[in-house]
């Protein structure tokens, strides 16, 4: 056995291919956990939906499919937004402050349009889609409605533009994804700014 | 050295299995040579605008989407709609599953025209590259040509207005001594013999030779890519991988034979 | 730092395991190349165990899906190619790196007493293998899978009277289909997986009991220093770890040009008509097994026979196993042995080459002929072992290594 080993070249040489080894299971790594990501068949089934708006008639709602789940398209009447303000007492949060608005301000439809709104179709509370009910007229769930959606697993309630009422199950307004007008074609999923 | 000895030889197994045969190419013998190019993105791009307008009508590109070539082959996808796809509903993440329905195809052909997506892997790219080049006329075929490479083959020869039709003929060809020289008589001129079985063009065609072979050649090219699209990463990702293994085994050997001296 | 790991080692053999099995556990200190493809091979495997989990995360195990979720794992997963080359790659080297684990036994007499046991377990890990290489194979659902499997499976149909119900219930089915895919699934991702892992760690078990042996075939146990143990041992760890991982930079090395290089293998490792999908009513021309299972598959065709040649293949492996018996040397290595043992191992190694060789390449009579004579050649190694490794004339080892 050799008396005296040389330590310093030993730690040198341990830790230059203890290094050298660890960048290489760094790299070796990335392929693994990089195959998680979203496949190409994943994107392509999750890529933005065009729709044809020009047919949707004043104080219609039309339902949309956007990586399988629902998405609400209102088209709103210039009335019913002047009427917005008549309800502001009763939401949790007018002006979306607490959640990601991606067109925050613009109108107050809150989507990239002065007339259509764009909305998640689902609940904020569990996932159930909420219903829509646009007539103003007492409701059993509300005795002074002033049209909106009312989500009929819990009770939760919104207004037209999918800001949620006080005092309901559910804690934030609908989302609003991400969508881009470009004449009579609505592209929900993609945002080209 | 004796690390070196089996990594040597490892190696050159390596080479062993790595020699493609000269691919047989039915009646035409052994297949014409064919070096694929995948980094040129305008041979590329000349072929899969030759697959979408010959070939694409009846052979579907399942595996491949059409968004994986725009990427690859650096085409923008508004031009790849506006001039390569004919169908409205299709996306740019659609599989390219064609435009004929399976049962006519039967119908039409006696059998549906195969997918082609890994065509020069299952056969090779210097099998496709012949292939397509050597179809001639045959009355007595449904659609009236033949295939040396694959002898009754059902496929028509949809590129016959751009190569110009091809018979089989007979040529006067050199003959050869055993030693390895040309034949010839007392005058000095060449011995031939008539050989028959010989693709002669009819020069009636569109493009001439070399302009056909050159679209051949870009369309083998396209197809050599959608056969495997990771291929070109995979060459290059390979250079670091070995390199790194290099600097490794390097290492490892000075650590190895530094602590072998505590018992040698 | 210290009192967690001692909480531990008070619970489990930590410190115990890691001196008894890696600090202090003496091997010979001198041994060569030959020695390190034990190591690489248990690198294989969970190379193998890795890709083949991730590669399961894309495939579908039905008749409509395979083919085509194995080009989704290569172009629609991100790296899913590499994970795929991996895997293919993988299983040429497991058995190129087995192959010559195997020859390294057969070299220095690695099966003889007391080393016996090591050797059948190691013979048992290389018949799972083989069924494991088999089952993964037909998963594509390519031309190959196709065929081949009812080649194979066909093999079987030669056995008298149980036969053809044999075949039908290896398939689950009265032709190849879905079930005989799902079933060949589970039995390459679970059972065969599992019974491998077992057998690896019997076959080391086995050989901690007893040591390594070396290439000069001694038993290092016969000279100990005062505190008993071999003067001409070192400890496993460091020394033989460091060596390990030479040998894994080179392999690596190896096991990179050809999956990023070569990944098909010239047509050996992924053979050509597999990427077509599978078709009951196409024959491809020439039906031809992974280069693993040539050699076999030459002896096969050798016999006109269908059972007798079938008798012959599983005899080919099975002789294998009672090599520690039919070795009647005195010596161990073939350092040592004699003249007739150096020519039979030569002829040997040659023979078996030739018929991996000659299992690639289609069938004509000369081939035939050469097959048959290789094939006794193959096994005259083993059936004369007794005879001329009792009647030669060895010389002797040394006493120290």
């Amino acid at each position: 056995m050799e008396q005296n080993p040389d330590k310093t070249r030993r730690k040198v040489l341990i830790s230059m291919t203890a290094s050298v080894g660890a960048v290489g299971a760094a790299f070796a790594v990335t392929p693994f956990i990089a195959s998680w990501n979203p496949s190409a068949k994943a994107k392509a089934m999750g890529a933005p939906v065009k729709v044809d708006i020009s047919r949707i008639e004043v104080g219609q709602i039309i339902q949309v499919a956007w990586r399988k789940q629902p998405v609400f398209v209102v088209r709103h009447s210039q009335n019913a937004l002047k009427s917005l303000v008549k309800v502001e007492n009763k939401l949790a949060d007018p002006n979306s402050i607490s959640i990601e608005e991606p067109y925050r301000d613009l109108h107050p439809t809150r989507s990239k349009s002065n007339e259509y709104s764009v909305l998640a179709g689902v609940c904020t509370h569990l996932g159930c889609a909420p219903k829509y009910h646009p007539e103003v007229e007492p409701k059993p769930w509300d005795a002074t409605w002033l049209g909106g959606f009312f989500c009929p697993c819990h009770g939760s309630m919104f207004d037209i533009v999918g800001r949620v009422f006080k005092g309901v199950p559910a804690p934030t307004n609908l989302k609003v994804p991400p969508h881009n007008f470009q004449g009579n074609t609505l592209t929900i999923g993609e945002d080209k700014t | 050295m004796k690390h070196i000895t089996p990594l040597f030889f490892l190696i050159f197994a390596t080479y062993i299995f790595s020699a493609g045969d000269g691919a047989p190419c039915g009646d035409y013998g052994e297949c014409d040579t064919f070096k694929p190019d995948l980094w040129n993105s305008e041979s590329l791009q000349k072929g899969f605008s030759t697959y979408i307008n010959y070939c694409y009508g009846c052979h579907s590109l399942k595996y491949s989407r059409w968004n994986r070539i725009a990427t690859d082959l650096d085409i923008p996808e508004d031009l790849m709609f506006k001039y390569l796809i004919f169908d409205s509903e299709v996306k740019s993440g659609d599989l390219m599953t064609g435009s004929m329905i399976k049962f006519n195809a039967e119908q039409w052909f006696g059998v549906a025209p195969p997918d082609l997506t890994l065509v020069t892997r299952a056969h090779s790219p210097e099998w496709v590259y012949t292939y397509l080049r050597t179809f001639y006329e045959d009355e007595s075929k449904q659609y009236g040509v033949n295939n040396l490479v694959y002898p009754g083959a059902a496929m028509p020869n949809v590129l016959l207005s751009l190569q110009g039709q091809q018979i089989l003929g007979c040529k006067d060809i050199l003959t050869y001594a055993s030693n390895g020289g040309v034949k010839r008589d007392e005058k000095g001129n060449n011995i031939t013999e008539e050989r028959c079985g010989y693709l002669l063009s009819l020069n009636n065609g569109q493009l001439s030779t070399e302009e056909f072979d050159q679209l051949i050649y870009d369309l083998t090219n396209f197809l050599t890519y959608v056969g495997e699209p990771a291929k070109r990463v995979r060459e290059r990702m390979g250079w670091y991988v070995i390199f790194f293994f290099i600097i490794f085994t390097a290492l490892a050997h000075l650590l190895y034979r530094e602590y072998q001296k505590d018992y040698h | 730092m210290d009192t967690i790991y001692k909480w531990f080692n008070e619970r489990l053999p930590i410190s115990n395991t890691f001196e008894r099995h890696l600090s202090k556990h003496p091997v010979p200190k001198k041994v060569n190349f030959w020695y390190l493809f034990g190591a690489l091979a248990s690198v294989v495997l969970i190379v193998q165990i890795l890709s083949g989990i991730w590669l399961m995360f894309g495939y579908e195990n039905s008749e409509e899906g395979a083919f085509a979720s194995v080009e989704y794992i290569m172009r629609d997963i991100d790296y899913g190619w590499l994970i795929r080359y991996m895997h293919t790659t993988g299983a040429s080297m497991f058995f190129a790196v087995v192959y010559l684990h195997m020859f390294r036994g057969l070299l220095y007499g690695s099966y003889k007493k007391p080393r016996e046991l090591v050797w059948i377990f190691g013979m048992s890990i290389y018949l799972i293998m083989m069924a494991e290489g088999f089952l993964g194979y037909v998963l594509p659902y390519g031309q190959m899978s196709y065929w081949g499997a009812q080649v194979i499976i066909s093999l079987f149909g030669a056995i008298p009277y149980i036969g053809e119900s044999l075949e039908i219930w290896i398939r689950g089915d009265y032709y190849i289909s879905g079930s005989t895919i799902s079933r060949f699934f589970a039995l390459h991702v679970v059972a065969l997986p599992l019974m491998l892992i077992a057998l690896v760690f019997m076959h080391l078990v086995a050989l901690h009991e007893v040591g390594a042996g070396n290439p000069e075939g001694i038993d290092i146990e016969k000279h100990l220093d005062d505190d008993g143990i071999p003067l001409d041992s070192v400890p496993f760890f460091p020394y033989k770890v460091l060596n390990a991982l030479v040998g894994i930079g080179v392999f690596g090395t190896v096991f990179a040009i050809f999956m990023f290089f070569f990944p098909e293998g010239g047509g050996y490792f992924i053979e050509a008509p597999n990427f077509e999908e599978a078709n009951p009513l196409s024959t491809p021309e020439h039906i031809a097994p992974v280069w693993y299972y040539s050699p076999y598959y030459s002896m096969l065709r050798a016999v006109p026979d269908k059972l007798g040649g079938f008798v012959v293949m599983a005899a080919a492996v099975a002789i294998l196993f009672v090599v520690p018996w039919l070795d009647r040397s005195k010596v161990n290595s073939i350092r040592y042995k004699g003249i007739w043992s150096k020519i039979a191992i030569l002829l040997f190694a040659v023979s078996f080459i030739t018929l991996g060789y000659l299992g690639t390449v289609p069938v004509t009579e000369i081939r035939t002929l050469m097959s048959i004579i290789c094939t006794i050649i193959y096994f005259s190694f083993f059936l004369l072992m007794p005879i001329y490794t009792s009647f030669e004339k060895t010389s002797v080892p040394p006493e120290r290594l």
